[in-house]
């Protein structure tokens, strides 16, 4: 294994950028022999390795970073990653379309040109032993699992190319921050010391009280909100109101001007829990934040993961480059009369806690939930964007997920 | 002692007046200063079944240990055998029935 140095930052040392102007990425769309459609997930992860949120990774991997990934949690080159990022495909699809490393492939998007892959290799791995090394479990009923095996029995490897940079609509295209330009906007507000807040719900004060505890424990400039958008599942919160809310935590001043921004990345949670966590600390870095904070069941799903077991890791890794602000949950407490930090709070018998989970269960009741909880400027919006993007309801629907508005759109390109 | 994970039904208006019609508002817990819960409690395998019934719903095991995400008219079932038997013990025979 190369010693390398984890503490880079961008991670490997270099922001990748692999975006072409449209003109030049006609160009390369005409070399390619064979065209592929593929899918909205597939699209935003070649989005976040064209971009540099996946730095240094070039493109989908390869079969020697794949199992030195699973094995070891790292690159073939020694930098630590997590999770496996590879491009699947049928064997009879592959043997169709008579696809060979060496190939440039067309990845089309929305009817669209999008991308180019540069094909280096094409392997088969072993899905059972990919999920138990990632997930720590090989029952289907883990969603990552789900996903490793619902993968086609083969990959392709290789570097991808971004030729047509989409449009990122609305409400979205002003949370939109790739690593360039963030670590840009960084610099120009004069952020020394960036803590990244991970989410995929409409803050509760319990994550408002997160993000305040972990700006105090990095002795911060500001939060980045680094809001998780991909794909849903019926019952949780529609992307929109999750952006908008946070914002809303900003512009009704429970954080002032200059402390607090919000951004999105497109990403399908896969509920790796101490992996993932490794993943977004990475991510994060790489957009520019200096340090990370991790709560309790960080991207854990079910009981797969022990409650802190994104804690334990940050223990076992070499220096990653962004600190972790390791943090105990926030609970209300009635002896106190107010919001407090379970690991200084003495009434645990008296403790009530909450969850994003427990206040979607008061809201579905048609309960407003009290302002030491939950923010009226929130609840507003959330009822708000219901209205708006959700089709009456500010949690995902079949309707929903059928007719909402596209995330991105790729502008039409002739080839 | 065995295990018991409580159905928290939240207390609207509506379910409030018929919690004071029937002489049951003490039955309610006070939460988070300023609301109002029925806690329903449900047995391991109590809590399974409704799990299975319901996929929607969701016991939130990292943090509150309660079922939550039961959709609105099953809670508004089980709130009404609460108030029709005078008693939170009402499970049994709301998977019985249902």
């Amino acid at each position: 294994m190369t010693d390398v140095n984890n503490a880079l930052s961008p991670h490997g040392g270099e922001l990748v950028e692999r975006v072409m102007e449209p003109r030049e990425g006609r160009k390369k769309a005409k070399e390619a022999r064979i065209k592929l459609t593929i899918d909205g997930s597939r699209a935003t992860e070649i989005m976040s390795i064209a971009y540099g949120f996946f730095s240094p990774l070039q493109g989908f991997m390869g079969s020697k970073d794949v199992d030195s990934v699973c094995r070891d949690m790292r690159l073939q080159s020694g930098y630590i990653w997590s999770i496996p990022i590879v491009f699947d495909m049928s064997e009879q699809e592959i043997k169709e379309k008579r696809i060979k490393p060496g190939d440039t492939i067309l990845l089309t998007f929305q009817g669209q040109p999008f991308a180019v892959l540069e094909l280096e290799e094409i392997f088969s791995y072993d899905k059972a032993m990919m999920a138990e090394k990632v997930y720590g479990t090989r029952e289907e009923k883990h969603p990552g699992v789900k996903r490793t095996y619902a993968y086609k029995d083969k990959y392709l490897g290789g570097k991808v190319t971004l030729i047509n940079p989409p449009k990122i609509n609305p409400p979205f295209d002003k949370f939109w921050y790739p690593p360039k330009a963030l670590r840009q906007k960084i610099a120009e507000l004069g952020w020394k010391r960036v803590v990244a807040h991970q989410t995929r719900n409409v803050p509760h004060t319990g994550h408002e009280w997160l993000m305040k505890g972990a700006w105090f424990a990095a002795n911060a400039d500001a939060v980045l909100v680094s809001c998780v958008v991909g794909e849903k599942r019926p019952g949780d919160y529609i992307d929109e109101a999750i952006v908008l809310t946070h914002e809303a935590l900003r512009k009704a001043g429970y954080f002032r001007e200059g402390t607090h921004l919000t951004s999105i990345l497109l990403w399908d949670m896969r509920y790796a829990g101490p992996r993932e966590a490794i993943f977004h600390a990475i991510v994060r870095k790489n957009l520019g934040c200096t340090h990370h904070m991790f709560g309790r069941d960080h991207a854990g799903v079910g009981t797969y993961y022990s409650p802190y077991a994104a804690h334990e890791i940050f223990r076992q890794i070499p220096d990653l480059g962004i600190g972790s602000v390791l943090t105990l949950e926030w609970w209300y407490c009635p002896v106190c009369g107010e919001v407090t930090y379970s690991g200084l709070c003495g009434h645990e018998k008296e403790q009530q806690a909450f969850s994003g989970t427990l206040i979607r269960s008061i809201i579905q009741d048609g309960v407003k939930p009290p302002r030491l909880i939950f923010r009226p400027e929130v609840f507003d919006l959330v009822m708000q964007s219901g209205e708006k993007y959700g089709f009456g309801s500010p949690f995902v629907t079949q309707e929903y997920l059928a007719k909402r508005n596209p995330i991105i759109t790729v502008p039409p390109m002739e080839v | 002692m065995a295990e018991i994970y409580p159905i928290n039904i939240w207390i609207n208006e509506d379910r409030l007046k018929r919690l004071q019609q029937a002489g049951l508002a003490d039955m309610a817990q006070e939460a988070f200063a300023g609301l109002k819960k029925l806690a329903v409690p449900a047995n391991e395998k109590q809590k399974e079944a409704i799990l299975k019934k319901f996929p929607m719903a969701k016991f939130d095991s990292a943090t509150t240990k309660s079922i939550e995400l039961l959709p609105r008219d099953v809670k508004d079932k089980i709130f009404d055998l609460v108030v029709t038997n005078r008693t939170l013990d009402v499970l049994d025979t709301f998977l019985a029935c249902s």
